[in-house]
C-alpha cells in the first residue's frame, strides 16, 4: 500500500495527467470501488503476458541495464534491442538530437548479433516473469531468415518482433516497411522460418497503414505492432550541416503519438490478429488512448531514457483506471465509442 | 547510480551565463567518484524531453564548518557547475530553492584511479586544461589528487574573463595557474594551448600527466600538443545523451577498435578517456557548444 501511494506521489510530480485527474473524479467513485480485482493479463498469439504494458526495442537495452532502477518483473514484456544475425557497429556520430517534444535517432541499429544475444543477454531475460519479445531486423530477407534461425536455438524467447523498417540493399535499399510486396515476402520468410510467434512491427512511413496491416496479416503475422519511428531531420543553422550524421533519422516521443495513435486505430480495424500499440506513450493516459483505440498492449520506448519507471507506473496507473471503471482488460481494448450523428 | 528527485538547495548566479547548483542529494553525493556526471531532468514537461548531461563539479556537506579535525562530513549535497548554452540549461537557470529536479547520478566510468596513478606517479606535474565550462569535470579529480599529494598546475582558457568560473574552490589546490582569454580580458590573450605550449618547452625534462575537458577543437588542439610533447593525456569527452546509463547507444563515440568495439559510450566507458584511444580524425562535428 505504502508502495502504491510513493509511485502515485512520484507519477504525480512527472506531470502525468492520469494522476491528477482520478483526484478530481475520486469523490464521485461508487462505494464499493475497493472491492473489484480488474484482470489485466492479456493473450497474444498464444502468448501470456502479466500485463500489457511492455517496452519498446531499443529503448530498453537487454533489459538488465534498468535492474536497479526498475522492478523489472512488474512488466508485461521487454523487447529487446534489434538483433542481426552478425554484430553490427551502428552509425557515425552524432546519433541523436532532441526536438521539440521527441527527438531524432539514427544510432543505426548497434548490436552485439544473435550468437552474443543468446549467450550474454538472453540468460538474465529468462529468470524474469516479464516475457522476452525480440526484435529481428536484417537487409535481406535471407539474413532475417537466418537471424531467426540462429534465435530459434535459444530457450525463453516469447516471441519474435520484426522490424521491417529497414532498407534492403539487394533490392537497392528499397525499405521493406514501405513496399507491400517486399513486406509479404520477409514476413512469409520469417514465418516459416520462425519458431515462435511472429510479431511483425510496422513503419509508418507510408500513406496508407491498413494496407501494410493487411499484407502483413496474409503473410502470416501473429500479431502487428505499430508505430517504429517517423522519417525526420534536423539541421544546425550556425554550420549549415544536418544535426545528425546520417542525415535523416527517426523521430520518437509525444510529438508523434497523435499520428501513431491514429495509425493504431486504423490498423486495428483493418485485421483480426492483435495489434500492440507504440508511438510517444508516457503516461497512464496516453497507454489507455491506445488500448481503447484497439490495441492489446503497448509498448512503452523514449520515455524511458528520462524517466526510467514511466512503465512500471503505468501498470499500476492501469490496474487504478481499471478498478474504478470496474473494467478489465478486455473490456477497455477496442471500446472507443464513436457517437451517433 | 541512482534516479531521484532532489531540492535545489541554491542555484548561484556567477558571471557570464554560469550558475552554480546546489542540489540535495543524500544518496548519490557519497557515490561520487572523480569525474563523473549527473543527467538533469526538468520536472513535469514534455518539451524538453531528455535529461541534460552535467559534469558534478564538486560534492560538499550541508554542515558548512566540519568543527574540526578528524570529524567525519556527511556528503550530501551535489554541486554542478554549468553555463547556459540552450533550452535545457535555461531551464535550470530558472530553478530556485525548493524546486525539485529528476537527478539520475553519478553516472560514467570517471577517472578511475587505477586507470591513471601509475602514470600520477611517474609524472613531475598534473597538468589540468581546462576550456571554458570544461574546468566543470576538473575540480574532484584535482580534489582528489590533492589529497594523495600530487603536485598540480591549472591552465585554463575561456572567451572572457567572465568565462574564468570555479577558481575559487581550484585555486588553493594547485601549484600555480595560468589563463588565457580570447579576448585578452585577462591572461594570455588567444588560446589556452599556446602557454601550454611554452610551458612544455621550458620544461622538457619534465613529464606530465594531463588531464584534459573543453570545447572540441581545443580537446584536439591540446591532445596533439601532447603528443607532440609525448605526455600522456586524459580527455573528458561530452556528447548529446539519450539516456546517460548505457541503453540508447546515442553518444557513442569512435574509438580504436572493430566491429562491435569500434564505438565506445561517452556515458558508459566514458566520459573520460585516455587521448590515445580516441580516434579524432573521424570526430569531425561533435561537441555541443562549438
Amino acid at each position: 500500500m505504502a508502495r502504491k501511494a510513493k509511485a502515485k506521489r512520484r507519477e504525480h510530480h512527472n506531470g502525468d495527467a492520469s494522476t491528477v485527474a482520478r483526484d478530481g473524479v475520486s469523490a464521485a467513485a461508487p462505494v464499493h470501488a475497493e472491492e473489484f480485482t480488474p484482470q489485466i493479463e492479456t493473450e497474444i498469439a498464444g502468448v501470456r503476458f502479466q500485463n500489457p504494458v511492455w517496452t519498446a526495442s531499443g529503448t530498453f537495452g537487454y533489459g538488465k541495464e534498468f535492474a536497479h532502477l526498475v522492478d523489472l518483473n512488474q512488466l508485461g514484456a521487454i523487447c529487446v534491442k534489434g538483433i542481426s544475425p552478425e554484430p553490427m557497429e551502428g552509425n557515425p556520430p552524432p546519433r541523436i538530437y532532441e526536438t521539440d517534444s521527441g527527438m531524432l535517432n539514427a544510432i543505426g541499429l548497434q548490436n552485439v548479433g544473435a550468437r552474443r544475444f543468446l549467450s550474454e543477454k538472453l540468460p538474465f531475460l529468462r529468470t524474469l516473469q516479464a516475457r522476452t519479445v525480440v526484435n529481428v531486423f536484417a537487409y535481406s530477407t535471407e539474413d532475417y531468415v537466418r537471424c531467426i534461425e540462429i534465435l530459434n536455438e535459444g530457450e525463453g524467447i516469447a516471441a519474435y518482433e520484426l522490424n521491417i523498417s529497414c532498407p534492403n540493399t539487394r533490392c537497392g535499399g528499397i525499405v521493406y516497411g514501405s513496399d507491400p510486396r517486399l513486406t509479404e515476402e520477409v514476413v512469409a520468410a520469417s514465418k516459416k522460418a520462425a519458431r515462435h510467434p511472429l510479431f511483425v512491427k510496422l513503419s509508418p512511413n507510408v500513406t496508407d497503414i491498413t494496407l501494410f496491416a493487411r499484407v502483413a496479416e496474409g503473410a502470416g503475422a501473429d500479431a502487428l505492432s505499430l508505430v517504429n519511428t517517423f522519417v525526420g531531420m534536423a539541421i544546425d543553422v550556425e554550420t549549415r550541416t544536418p544535426r545528425i550524421s546520417n542525415v535523416t533519422a527517426g523521430l520518437s516521443g509525444p510529438a508523434i503519438k497523435p499520428v501513431a495513435l491514429r495509425m493504431v486505430y486504423q490498423a486495428a480495424r483493418a485485421v483480426k490478429i492483435p495489434v500492440i500499440g507504440i508511438g510517444g506513450i508516457a503516461s497512464t493516459e496516453d497507454a489507455l488512448e491506445f488500448l481503447i483505440a484497439g490495441a492489446r498492449a503497448v509498448e512503452v520506448g523514449t520515455a524511458n531514457f528520462y524517466d526510467p519507471r514511466t512503465a512500471t507506473r503505468i501498470v499500476e496507473g492501469l490496474n487504478d483506471y481499471c478498478r474504478r471503471k470496474r473494467l478489465h482488460l478486455g473490456d477497455l481494448v477496442g471500446s472507443l465509442r464513436i457517437p451517433e450523428g | 547510480m541512482y534516479d531521484e528527485t532532489a531540492a535545489v538547495i541554491e542555484n548561484r548566479d556567477l558571471t557570464g551565463g554560469h550558475f552554480l547548483l546546489s542540489l540535495d542529494a543524500p544518496r548519490q553525493a557519497p557515490a561520487v567518484r572523480p569525474g563523473q556526471f549527473a543527467m538533469v531532468r526538468i520536472l513535469g514537461r514534455s518539451d524538453v524531453l531528455l535529461r541534460r548531461p552535467m559534469s558534478i563539479f564538486d560534492v560538499t556537506s550541508k554542515e558548512e564548518r566540519g568543527g574540526g579535525p578528524g570529524k567525519v562530513q556527511t556528503l550530501d549535497v551535489l554541486r554542478l557547475l554549468y553555463k547556459v548554452v540552450g533550452r535545457g540549461t535555461s531551464l535550470m537557470a530558472e530553478l530556485k530553492p525548493g524546486d525539485k529536479v529528476g537527478l539520475l547520478a553519478p553516472l560514467g566510468h570517471g577517472f578511475f584511479e587505477e586507470e591513471y596513478l601509475p602514470r600520477a606517479h611517474a609524472a613531475d606535474e598534473i597538468l589540468h586544461v581546462a576550456g571554458g565550462i570544461g574546468i566543470a569535470a576538473l575540480l574532484l579529480p584535482a580534489k582528489h589528487l590533492a589529497e594523495a599529494g600530487f603536485k598540480q598546475r591549472l591552465f585554463f582558457g575561456a572567451r572572457t574573463k567572465g568565462d574564468l568560473v570555479g577558481l575559487e574552490e581550484f585555486k588553493p589546490l594547485m601549484r600555480g595557474s595560468l589563463f588565457a582569454t580570447e579576448n585578452g580580458s585577462f591572461g594570455y590573450r588567444g588560446f589556452v594551448t599556446r602557454p601550454l605550449e611554452d610551458y612544455f618547452s621550458a620544461h622538457t625534462n619534465k613529464k606530465f600527466l594531463l588531464m584534459v575537458c573543453g570545447p572540441w577543437a581545443m580537446l584536439r588542439a591540446t591532445v596533439e600538443l601532447a603528443k607532440r610533447f609525448r605526455h600522456p593525456c586524459l580527455v573528458s569527452m561530452e556528447n548529446r545523451m539519450g539516456c546517460g546509463l548505457g541503453v540508447c547507444l546515442g553518444c557513442s563515440i569512435r574509438v580504436e577498435g572493430t566491429g562491435h568495439e569500434a564505438y565506445q559510450r561517452v556515458c558508459t566507458e566514458g566520459p573520460v578517456f585516455w587521448a590515445d584511444k580516441i580516434v579524432w580524425e573521424t570526430e569531425k562535428r561533435l561537441g555541443i557548444r562549438d
